[in-house]
């Protein structure tokens, strides 16, 4: 039985944050991950926005973990090497109503903490983005946009680069807490033992919360569909632009430019009873065409390339309804638990605060020894296409795999391929290529570099034709050889 | 008896309209070109096609070389065909025009391989 | 810094047969840059036969109609270049590529010639909505898996979109034992050529669904099953006309498009019903030297077109290079009543050119009238005219005015 102090059940952007910060310890730390890699879900399904915190009622976990996220973002992106941009935010009102509910989001952002946000005219909006809709807005300086994939990943490798283990394709499936305070998790991937437990499991929080003795909560999840448009589209979005929230304090459909320049059209926002149904709906789709269109000229159709879909898992109050704060939680009746429920936006920029308040709970009941080896920083794969002329020819003489292009519309090559498939994590379907590289993000959507890159996961990990995958479970690509038998 | 033909002979595909008794052709129109008439004629008596298709390469640039067939073959031989090619295999290289097989199942047409491939 | 006199990006059928005819002018300093490791472009995956009828009257598979150029280019001692991509051109003729062998690669050119082809429109640009499974194919990347690596990409397949991609695959998916359930293709009429219909569905027994979509795809890892859903004349799913069709793979081939983004970086205007360059009779571009011609101009049904294309763009090229200019191209060709575009947008009313043109829907008995102002230049009749098939008509020039605009029309 493999055994560690702590294992975290959930590989996301909150469990890798975990991870990475009990690496600053004298611990052993695992992370049973049930999918392929560590951002299929919720951590990879959103619009990677550096919320500022402006949203969340005062004192909430959500509203202090967002600013609190939100204020350091730039030493961790530079620590993490995380594609960040801090473009701010507007969010656009058109009628008097809006304007008295975009007051009121200022005063709650000021109480939040929130730095700079103020009430701006249709001409100082124009100097910010003048393809905003609207006719007044709030300017908040402090928004960002980051890219999602990334931050997981990159919380995760350096997790991993400070002793961490993880374990993908491995699903908990049952506990058990023996008299000597271990806990056995039993996986389909056999049984390990822990002194403590930390449930991160989004979507199944509530599940593994009462598996672990914990029961009682529920968790809501609340789908929402994108568009992807082509950088094309970019070149129009400096910002991303909100419209005035709606009476229940939401937001409809926003046009938020991707750290790479693309822009995403969504989400809408529906409940669903499974969170994992990542289908997109023709309705959906006409709904987003419409919305999409006021707040953003340049929602076109020659500009789709994607569209997808994510889930928020709320954690809501089963008697009425009511959407809850996030819970980070230990019990003493319940001991060698750490229990995280309904984790979801602002989740993304609340990681590593949520992590640190782990860390505090888990510190009430056991000193922690600080690892003396214990490094911050991780570096990422060398983007070709953002080095310079006289870095790229650089590149090219050092490793003649800089020279080969692999992703035409991305500009991605052999090098960079090579390294995302014998990536720390050791996730290596198409789509653990794609998030770390952005190979076949393009417009073409693969249709250039799908074959090479398949081609590639054989031949650098030996995978027989019929072990490639596309990304979790038995997303088999192939069904076998044209003719006669397996290839060399 | 009358019968629609799209003529597969060249890009033009024309709609042939035939007339015709057994294997006899009474009367034809919309054929741009005398070849349209062999065409349906054939068509009449007995149906023939070529194929393409790959056989496996040892050794070489790629695991496949495509190859076609000389003459084309009557329409219900094309899975015996294909179950003789699945059959073969190269060795690297191989030469546009190199035959596979020769007179595949006694049908007068030749398999042939339709690219170079190096050995690796 | 290198410098070249012409700078071919793409060694496809276009790029090959300019090069040759560059040469055959009198152009020596010719330079071909090829992404790829061999030369020949997609024809290398296009193994099926019906190539060169035109050209060569015998009916060559792709990759013999491709080596017949190749060895021609080759036994010129024209240069090439491949596994290296171009990155950037700029509006000054500046070409970066980047090659495993020769680095980072800066050159000079005096002519460039746009010869990339084209790529394939994708589910996410029609937008299709379901989940995101494994075993969903664009029919070129599913040729490619199956006619150059060896793979096959499953057994029970539907296909959407009926272009001549699509029609192949499902004759060469069923000859390697797949199971093609049927083509369902949204428009009332097949994009395709009429002959594959014939020879790649109907002699396999393959239906061909008109009027038809795929309008949800199911399946969380791999392909389960597509629903599809008749039409009505605006492309709208009917409602209760959706089946659910069990199945492992879906065949994308709806549609082409010219690969232009490298024309964009070099500041050619694109034409929005082409989605390629607007050109002159020359195959010029708007930009004085960037030449365009193949399947990045427009998207073409035969290679026999695309070779005859490229060699009229290297006519123009040598005079370019060879004179330091082209005749000026003033007169403007719009396409009128029931054509879909035009090539060339502009003429010089000077020359013989060839123009291409497609219809927007299948008619039969009809007249393609070329006119200027009240003269009617050419008028060809036309017993059948299908949106699948280009029409090139040859024009003269002593039947041209050098003063007023063309319009093409059909009547």
């Amino acid at each position: 039985m493999q055994t560690y102090d702590i294992i975290i059940i959930g590989g996301g952007v909150v469990g890798s944050a975990i991870a990475r910060e009990l690496t600053r310890y004298q611990l052993s730390v695992a992370v049973l991950e049930k999918e392929s890699d560590v951002c299929t879900q919720t951590s990879g399904r959103n619009t990677g926005m550096l919320h500022a915190g402006f949203l969340y009622k005062t004192g909430s976990l959500k509203a202090l973990c967002c600013v609190e996220g939100n204020r350091e973002f730039d030493q961790v992106a530079r620590e993490l090497d995380v594609p960040f941009k801090r473009t701010g935010k507007l969010i656009v009102g058109f009628t008097e109503e809006h304007r008295q509910r975009l007051l009121a989001m200022i005063e709650r952002g000021r109480a939040n903490g929130v730095p700079g946000m103020e009430l701006i005219d249709r001409a100082r909006m124009d100097e910010i983005d003048p393809s905003a809709g609207g006719n007044f807005a709030i300017h908040c300086p402090s928004s960002g946009i980051l890219d999602p994939f990334i931050y997981t990943i990159a919380l995760a490798e350096n997790a991993v680069k400070n002793g961490a283990k993880y374990h993908l394709y491995t699903e908990v499936t049952g506990s058990e807490y023996l008299p000597d305070g271990r806990h056995v998790l039993h996986t389909n991937q056999g049984d390990f033992a822990c002194r403590w437990v930390i449930n991160s499991a989004g979507l199944h929080s509530a599940e593994i919360s009462a598996m672990l003795g914990i029961p009682g909560y529920v968790i809501q999840p609340v789908k929402g569909e994108y568009f992807v448009l082509d950088k094309k589209a970019g070149a129009f979005a400096r910002i991303p632009v909100y419209p005035a929230p709606t009476e229940r304090n939401t937001f409809d459909t926003h046009a938020t430019p991707t750290v790479d320049g693309n822009v995403l059209v969504g989400p809408n926002s529906f409940n669903v009873e499974d969170g994992e149904d990542y289908s997109v709906r023709q309705v959906g789709m006409d709904g987003l065409q419409e919305s999409g269109a006021r707040m953003f000229k340049h929602m076109k159709r020659e500009y789709y390339i994607r569209t997808f879909a994510g889930a928020r898992p709320k954690r809501i109050d089963p008697a009425t309804g009511e959407i809850q704060d996030f819970l980070i939680e230990r019990r003493d009746s319940v001991p060698g638990v750490i229990n995280l429920v309904g984790i979801e936006s602002p989740g993304l920029t609340s990681a590593l605060p949520i992590a640190r308040r782990v860390v505090g709970l888990l510190r009430e009941k056991e000193e922690l020894t600080p690892n003396p080896a214990f490094d911050p920083t991780r570096k990422g794969i060398i983007r070709f296409h953002e080095a310079s002329r006289e870095e790229q020819a650089r590149l090219i003489a050092a490793d003649p795999d800089y020279g080969e292009i692999v992703c035409r519309c991305e500009t991605i090559t052999r090098a960079e391929i090579k390294a995302a498939i014998h990536n720390p994590l050791g996730a290596c379907t198409v789509n653990a290529i794609k998030v770390r590289t952005r190979a076949s993000m393009g417009r073409c959507q693969g249709g250039y570099c799908e074959t090479r890159i398949t081609a590639m996961i054989r031949e650098e990990l030996g995978k027989a034709v019929t072990d490639v995958r596309l990304t979790n479970g038995n997303s088999a690509m192939f069904t076998g050889n044209v003719k006669g038998g397996e290839q060399a | 008896m009358k019968r629609t033909f799209t003529c597969i002979v060249c890009p033009n595909g024309c709609e042939i309209e035939t007339g015709y008794e057994g294997s006899q052709v009474l009367s034809i129109t919309g054929n741009l070109c005398p070849k349209g008439k062999t065409y349906v004629t054939q068509e009449l008596v007995d149906p023939r096609r070529t194929i393409a298709t790959s056989v496996r390469v040892t050794g070489g640039t790629l695991p496949l070389v495509s190859v076609r067939l000389t003459n084309a073959i009557p329409k219900d031989r094309i899975f015996d065909v294909m179950a003789e090619i699945n059959r073969q295999t190269l060795a690297a290289p191989v030469k546009i025009g190199d035959v596979v097989i020769k007179n595949i199942l006694g049908l007068d047409s030749d398999v042939i391989v339709t690219k170079n491939i190096e050995k690796a | 810094m290198m410098k070249k006199q012409a700078v071919i990006v793409g060694g496809g059928p276009a790029g090959l047969a300019a090069a040759l005819r560059l040469k055959e002018k009198g152009i020596q300093d010719i330079l071909i840059l090829e992404r790829e490791k061999v030369l020949g472009g997609i024809l290398r995956q296009c193994i099926h036969d019906g190539f060169g009828l035109t050209r060569f009257g015998e009916s060559l598979s792709g990759p013999e109609y491709a080596q017949r150029f190749i060895d021609k280019v080759l036994d010129a001692g024209i240069e090439c270049i491949t596994d290296c991509t171009v990155l950037d051109i700029t509006p000054e003729k500046l070409v970066t590529a980047a090659s495993r062998e020769q680095g980072l690669l800066q050159i000079q050119a005096d002519a460039v010639l746009l010869t990339m082809g084209c790529r394939e429109r994708t589910r996410g640009a029609l937008a299709t909505p379901g989940t995101r499974p494994a075993g969903v194919y664009t029919a070129g990347v599913a040729q490619n898996y199956i006619n150059l690596q060896n793979i096959m990409v499953g057994h029970e397949v539907v296909i959407l979109g009926s272009g001549d991609i699509g029609l192949i695959m499902a004759r060469r998916m069923t000859l390697e034992g797949a199971h093609v359930q049927g083509v369902y293709e949204v428009q009332p009429y097949p994009s395709g050529l009429p002959r594959n219909i014939e020879q790649c569905l109907n002699d396999y027994n393959i239906p061909l669904h008109l009027s038809h979509t795929v309008v949800d795809i199911r399946g969380r890892e791999r392909l389960t099953s597509v629903v599809v859903a008749q039409c009505d004349e605006r492309y709208r799913p009917i409602p209760g006309t959706e089946e659910e069709i069990p199945c492992d793979t879906l065949i994308l081939s709806v549609g082409l498009i010219p690969e232009n983004e490298l024309s964009l970086a070099a500041g050619v205007e694109l034409d929005a019903r082409t989605r390629g360059a607007f050109v002159d009779e020359h195959c010029q571009t708007g930009v004085p030297g960037v030449f365009a011609a193949g399947n990045v101009l427009h998207v073409h049904d035969l290679v026999d077109f695309v070779s005859l294309e490229a060699e009229a763009l290297a006519n123009s090229a040598a005079e370019y290079l060879l004179k330091g200019s082209l005749p000026e191209c003033r007169l403007e060709v719009k396409a009128g009543n029931n054509v879909g575009h035009v090539i060339p947008q502009r003429i010089s009313g000077t020359r013989d050119f060839t123009l291409s043109l497609r219809v927007r829907q299948p008619l039969s008995n009809v007249s393609i009238v070329v006119r200027q102002g009240e003269k009617e230049v050419l008028r060809k009749k036309m017993r059948k005219a299908l949106p699948a098939e280009m029409i090139q008509l040859p024009i003269k020039a002593e039947k041209l005015s050098d003063s007023a605009d063309m319009e093409v029309y059909v009547e």
